[in-house]
């Protein structure tokens, strides 16, 4: 690589971003003018609006069953609150009516004192409530020998909430006054009795370190948005923007490496979303200043040392660039694809609702930075940067986050290139995308649906079985499972059908050779046995997640045993197959490479069971599947494994006596390291014959 | 001197009923333009023009076959050197709009490692022949369509390289910017340039092309120049050589 290109490749994209409106807009006057302006605007208007609140008048309207003593009482209140409110300050009044000034009220009231309020008082102090003609109302009666107060307000309207609000307080404050009267006259020390203890809370934290800790919970969010967001137009712009103007076949005929360019581009990005991302911290830092300032002088605080955040402010900075690497190397990807701004637009707004909602992870109270966090993406810059905020300084950590980002970059970066070194990609037409919404008589006939459209449908079948089919399992347990599962067929065979495809050639309905079978049963078993050892792990390292799995499951199976096969062993068997290996594999192979077809559906297929725990055993099996039907080019056997899988896992747990005599190691909860290791070894051995029957007694038929 | 050895260019496509197919965009194609020489690439639509090219000109790689550049005594085979010793100028090669003709020609000076008072140099030069001071520091974007045209050439003149390679330069231009192309081939032409053009205007190619290369569905079909296909055909014009050539084209190659 030659610097002096890269310099030169640096300044045009540069030059050309900087000149480009849209990048200046979001990177300045966004930032440097918008959000203050906001902020500032804001806190005027709230201001404003809780200053008009507080000179409200509030109308209570209280019944006088207590001979009037509550109604005294709230007159006082307000007549000392404006007492010792100052003439200029903003506050509220208080005005007392009697409840029968109120229409419809005065002729409802029962002279007899301890009767329920009737329906028709009832109606007329709702209706007055609604009209606002009063704010709060308070029922007096008797009851159990005791006064009842009764506070009706609406809790829709702000000015009754806060004067049943002022009411209550006054409640109280008769309550307290009375409990001392009746301890006095009784002879007692009242300050005894009512206070035999004394308590305080002592907060330890510093200042600086209480202030950290609600940055902290902060900071992290608008750090990760302001990078997002000051890196997206720019990774937009240098690559996508720079298809959709035409200019990507220029550049590409200089006498320049696809890796100088890249370097170039990246840096640009990165650049420029770190100089965004500053002066994002820069204003918010002058927002949170003027906020300190104003409220040191109204009310009175403890003092700030500034110095002592310089370390975390120099910590966050290093954060910021590391993470400017990772998220500008990220979006350009994304971007990479597309070829015209609408569309990166497009593929960019999953990546900005995810890194969005990953963002939030500073704000979750109990997640913690470990080396186990520290690995995971925009969750480690957050709670990096909320550690620093309460002085929680580990050095290991910090390093770890911030390698841990840039290997990520590097990562990402060396997908860049592989993009840019792709002609399809680069000089593709943009055919082959979403088919669905197109018209009908323009759909080509045959052949297996787009991956855009599988993606679509895989997404719509999910969402429908997430709502609908927890909502019909928890309501008809193992018939619910089985409308769920008719989900997964219907939603991905109308989309198959509509769009006019070949169902034999998606979904693999193929004879398939003896062998097949054959191979693919002794592969089944084999992971089934494997399985066992990794269910064992699992159960180890996480005994909670996979008990909650096992009583979840065991309650929406019945007594039946038969009904349990047929709804979790042969349904499934037909339609998660027919979805997975069927069309998601087959719409992949059509346009990936196989490997990459088998690893996405089987990746797919563990994610699609939506558990931690069950993802490792469940991707392997997905992985096996897809072998299967790849050398048998036929669904059948995969299904027959499928079923055999689920079944015999229903057979333990419906007989577990039985199984256990034929089979001990099957009704075994636990099993040590070494049985563990050898249960996995008997599975490899199993799946390793069967794997070679597979291989040696199938032939894959060569790509046209 | 530009030569191509072999070149094959194969695309996976998915086709109809989905079978994956792969196509021969170009199918073992041989050739090569000497110094002083503008050699002309004919075909239909979808022939493999474009394809081809961008082979010659190391935007693709091409499955198989090579390329190669002669330099007097030397012989220039790696893509970036290839790269730097050609123009090449084809409808999807814009211009950085945002940026000004002379900052543009100013980075590609330091890009194809020229000394920055040669790029000075040769900018005024540039702009001398092209006419194109008056609008030499406006934005590109703010050209009009002939000035564009002429940064453009500007832009692939900027290294003066010894081999030119044109993409239907003159599609969709008006007389006067295609002629102002045409002028410029020939000129180079005359300075002893290699110049490798294709184009689907029978006539301009006829009076231009010292050479001519019709290829259909990835292969060459006749090679000549405008007299001899002419002759072999005997048809008057080159349309209806070309005309005869691809109509006809199936018996054609199957005698070849």
């Amino acid at each position: 690589m030659n610097t002096k290109i890269i310099k030169t490749l640096l300044k045009k994209e540069m030059l050309d971003v900087f000149r480009d409106k849209k990048t200046v807009i979001m990177m300045l006057v966004v930032p440097v003018l918008l959000y203050p302006l906001i902020f500032i605007g804001v806190m005027q208007f709230m201001a404003f609006v809780s200053s008009s609140m507080e000179e409200q008048n509030y109308r209570i309207a209280v019944e006088e069953e207590d001979g009037g003593a509550f109604y005294d009482r709230l007159v006082q209140a307000g007549e000392r609150e404006e007492q010792e409110t100052e003439e200029d300050e903003a506050s509220y009044k208080m005005t007392v009516v009697d409840a029968g000034s109120i229409a419809g009220v005065d002729a409802g009231r029962t002279p007899e004192p301890e009767a329920e309020m009737p329906e028709a008082v009832l109606k007329a102090v709702e209706e007055a409530l609604e009209k606002e003609e009063i704010d709060a109302y308070v029922s007096t009666r008797f009851q159990d020998g005791k006064m009842q107060y009764d506070v009706y307000y609406l809790s829709s309207e702000a000015n009754s909430s806060y004067a049943a609000d002022l009411v209550t307080d006054v409640l109280d404050e008769f309550q307290e006054e009375l409990t001392r009267e009746r301890i006095a006259g009784a002879g007692l020390e009242e300050q005894e009795i009512l206070e035999p203890i004394c308590y305080e809370r002592k907060n330890t934290a510093s200042g600086e370190q209480s202030l950290g800790s609600v940055i902290g919970t902060i900071l992290p969010f608008m750090l990760i948005i302001s990078l997002l967001m000051g890196t997206m137009y720019p990774a937009i712009d240098t690559t996508a923007g720079e298809r959709e103007r035409g200019t990507l076949e220029t550049i590409l005929t200089l006498p320049v490496t696809n890796r100088e360019l890249i370097t170039a581009k990246f840096l640009t990005v990165a650049v420029i979303g770190m100089v965004s991302a500053l002066l994002n911290i820069l204003s918010m830092g002058g927002i949170a200043v003027y906020m300190y300032q104003v409220m040191e002088l109204q009310t009175e605080m403890e003092e700030i040392q500034v110095m002592k955040f310089v370390p975390a402010i120099f910590v966050c900075i290093l954060a910021v660039f590391a993470f400017s690497l990772f998220i500008s190397a990220v979006t350009m990807c994304v971007t990479s694809f597309a070829k015209s701004y609408k569309e990166a637009n497009n593929y960019i707004t999953p990546l900005m609702l995810v890194v969005m909602f990953m963002g939030y992870s500073g704000a979750i109270p109990n997640l913690g930075l470990d080396s186990g966090t520290a690995m995971i993406p925009v969750v480690n810059i957050c709670l990096l940067v909320k550690n620093m905020m309460v002085f929680k300084i580990d050095y290991g950590l910090i390093a770890l986050v911030l390698i841990s980002n840039i290997a990520y970059a590097a990562l990402a970066v060396l997908l860049l290139s592989k993009i840019y070194d792709s002609e399809s990609i680069l000089f593709s037409d943009g055919k082959g995308g979403l088919q669905i919404f197109e018209r009908r008589e323009n759909m080509q006939k045959g052949g297996v649906p787009t991956v855009a459209d599988t993606v679509f449908v895989l997404a719509a079948a999910l969402l429908l079985m997430l709502y609908a089919g927890s909502i019909l399992q928890m309501k008809f347990g193992l018939a619910g499972l089985f409308g769920t599962q008719m989900i997964l067929l219907a939603v991905p065979l109308f989309l198959v059908l509509y769009t006019r495809r070949d169902i034999r050639q998606t979904y693999g309905f193929a004879g398939a050779k003896v062998q097949g079978y054959l191979g693919g049963v002794f592969l089944g078993v084999g992971l089934f046995l494997f399985n066992l050892a990794i269910g064992a792990g699992m159960m180890h390292l996480f005994p909670k997640s996979t008990e909650q799995l096992e009583t979840n499951f065991s309650a929406v199976l019945g007594d039946s045993m038969i009904a349990a096969l047929f709804v979790v062993a042969l349904v499934p068997a037909v339609c998660e197959e027919m979805l997975f290996r069927g069309l998601v594999f087959h719409s992949l192979k059509a346009k990936y490479r196989t490997a990459a077809a088998v690893l996405v559906t089987a990746a797919l297929f563990g994610l699609f069971h939506m558990s931690l725990v069950k993802f490792i055993p469940t991707g392997l099996l997905g992985l096996v599947l897809c072998f299967v039907v790849w050398r048998t080019g036929s669904i059948y056997p995969a299904m027959l494994i499928h079923f055999l899988n689920n079944a015999i896992s229903m057979v333990i747990t419906y007989c577990p006596e039985q199984v256990g005599k034929v089979f001990p190691v099957l009704n075994q909860s636990s099993f040590s390291v070494s049985e563990g290791l050898l249960l996995a070894g008997a599975g490899a051995v199993f799946a390793g014959i069967g794997g070679m029957v597979l291989w040696k007694g199938t032939e894959v038929k060569k790509k046209v | 001197m530009i030569t191509a050895d072999h070149l094959v260019k194969t695309f996976i496509k998915n086709e109809k009923k989905n079978k994956k197919s792969e196509i021969k965009a170009v199918d073992g194609i041989s050739l090569a333009v000497g110094d002083g020489e503008i050699v002309g690439i004919l075909g239909p639509n979808g022939a493999g023009k474009t394809t081809l090219l961008r082979m010659m000109s190391k935007l693709m790689k091409p499955t198989d076959g090579t390329v190669r550049i002669r330099l007097g005594e030397m012989e220039i085979s790696d893509d970036v050197e290839v790269k730097r010793n050609i123009g090449y100028l084809s409808n999807n090669t814009k211009l950085y709009g945002r940026l000004s003709a002379r900052e543009l020609l100013q980075m590609l000076g330091v890009l194809y490692g020229m000394e920055e008072s040669d790029t000075r140099e040769r900018i005024e030069e540039i702009s001398s022949i092209l006419s194109m001071d008056s609008f030499l520091d406006n934005r590109i974007e703010k050209l009009s369509t002939g000035q564009t045209q002429r940064a453009s050439i500007a832009r692939c003149l900027i290294h003066d390289p010894q081999v030119y390679i044109f993409d239907e330069p003159t599609l969709g231009l008006d007389i006067i910017s295609s002629a102002a192309i045409i002028d410029f081939m020939k000129k180079e032409r005359e300075r002893g340039k290699t110049v490798l053009y294709s184009t689907h205007y029978m006539e301009e190619a006829e009076h231009l092309c010292d050479r001519i290369v019709m290829i259909h569905q990835g292969r060459i079909l006749r090679e000549g120049t405008p007299d001899v296909l002419k002759e072999q055909t005997g048809k008057d014009s080159l349309r209806d050589v070309f005309a005869e050539l691809i109509a006809g084209g199936k018996e054609i190659t199957d005698e070849y």
